[in-house]
């Protein structure tokens, strides 16, 4: 029997996220059907949070990098295939995601992220994923997500080690609040399972904030050590002083 | 007074996970730190330039919050204070 239209529809969707609905509720998953999320970056990180959130049916996903993919991005960059080799990566990772999941609205865009173009894209977004490779860009991005009220999820990685924390204007310390200096810029070392574990937490953390489950990694930050095989939580604290976030109700309890 | 050291990724290969120091007088994070640096060469050659400075970009959080935004080396430490030393990740 061939169904139609929004019976169809639904039924189809059901079957799809049966195994998730059961932990987010029908209500969850329409929720995810009408976020709007920005991944910027679409590298060891972006690929694979850009990957689970397609997956779970984020309706809407706006991919943004401005790089080609090389062959030395294979070892991690799991949704690119050898043959994709110099191609866009924000136009490549969209028609892969488009064939995993044809019921959602990928939007690849090869663009760099700066001062000039960073409002145009943030808009009509719901949650920012930080899955950049540098702490300048990720400044300016932290700028845009505190001046538009956007959650921002950030990742970094390098090596066996990573961190991922999630950014909630006006309740936690914002980037520039943690993190002060922008590392000199360079071609660090990766091993591709290091961009599985924090780019997972951060899909983990972008679903969570936007369906309101479980516990954000707010005012926390989580450091992974791959080579202790360990993970550790550090309470963060907002700067009352931050560039930033500062100036408003930002209550230093601390005696420092 | 007590204070905790928590050391991540290299750092924690040199000097360990977490040691905790019982100072005797006050003493700022820049004291403290050499401290550590003569104790630990290793240490020393991953957080200071040769030239005797902190190599900015490391991290070292005192409660919670980077010292680049409290006194930065002149905060001064006490009773009870958890240190916080890890490197930049900033890959993607």
């Amino acid at each position: 029997m061939i169904r139609r239209g929004k019976e169809a529809v639904r039924e189809y969707t059901v079957e799809r996220y049966q195994r998730q609905i059961s932990l987010l509720g029908a209500d969850g998953q329409e929720t995810l059907r009408r976020a709007r999320i920005l991944v910027s970056g679409v590298g060891g990180l972006g690929t694979i949070v850009a990957a689970y959130l397609a997956a779970a049916g984020v309706g809407f996903l706006r991919l943004v990098d401005h790089d080609q993919i090389e062959i030395s991005n294979l070892n991690r960059q799991l949704l690119f295939q050898a043959t994709d080799v110099g191609r866009e990566k924000s136009i490549a990772a969209t028609e892969r995601l488009q064939s995993l999941n044809p019921a959602i609205q990928v939007e690849g865009i090869n663009r760099t992220l700066s001062d000039e173009t960073v409002d145009e894209l943030i808009q009509d977004i719901d949650l920012i994923v930080d899955a950049l490779d540098n702490f300048t860009a990720r400044f300016l991005l932290n700028r845009a997500a505190f001046i538009h009220r956007l959650p921002l999820i950030h990742g970094a990685v390098r090596g066996f080690f990573g961190q991922a924390t999630t950014l909630i204007p006006g309740r936690t310390a914002c980037l520039q609040c943690l993190f002060a200096h922008s590392p000199p810029p360079e071609t660090f070392p990766i091993f591709g399972g290091t961009c599985g574990i924090i780019g997972a937490i951060q899909a983990t953390e972008a679903i969570k904030v936007m369906t309101g489950q479980g516990e954000p990694l707010a005012n926390r930050l989580f450091f992974w050590d791959g080579q202790a095989g360990e993970g550790t939580i550090m309470i963060t604290k907002r700067n009352p002083h931050c560039v930033i976030c500062g100036g408003e109700e930002g209550v230093n309890q601390d005696s420092h | 007074m007590k204070i905790a050291v928590r050391a991540f990724a290299d750092y924690r290969e040199i000097i360990g996970k977490e040691m905790e120091l019982v100072l005797s007088e006050e003493k700022t994070i820049g004291e403290l730190l050499a401290e550590l640096g003569d104790r630990y060469p290793g240490l020393r050659r991953e957080m200071f330039a040769s030239t005797g400075e902190l190599k900015e970009f490391i991290n070292i959080f005192i409660n919670g919050r980077n010292i680049a935004f409290l006194n930065d080396m002149d905060t001064t430490l006490i009773d009870g204070d958890t240190i916080a030393l890890f490197p930049p990740v900033a890959g993607g």
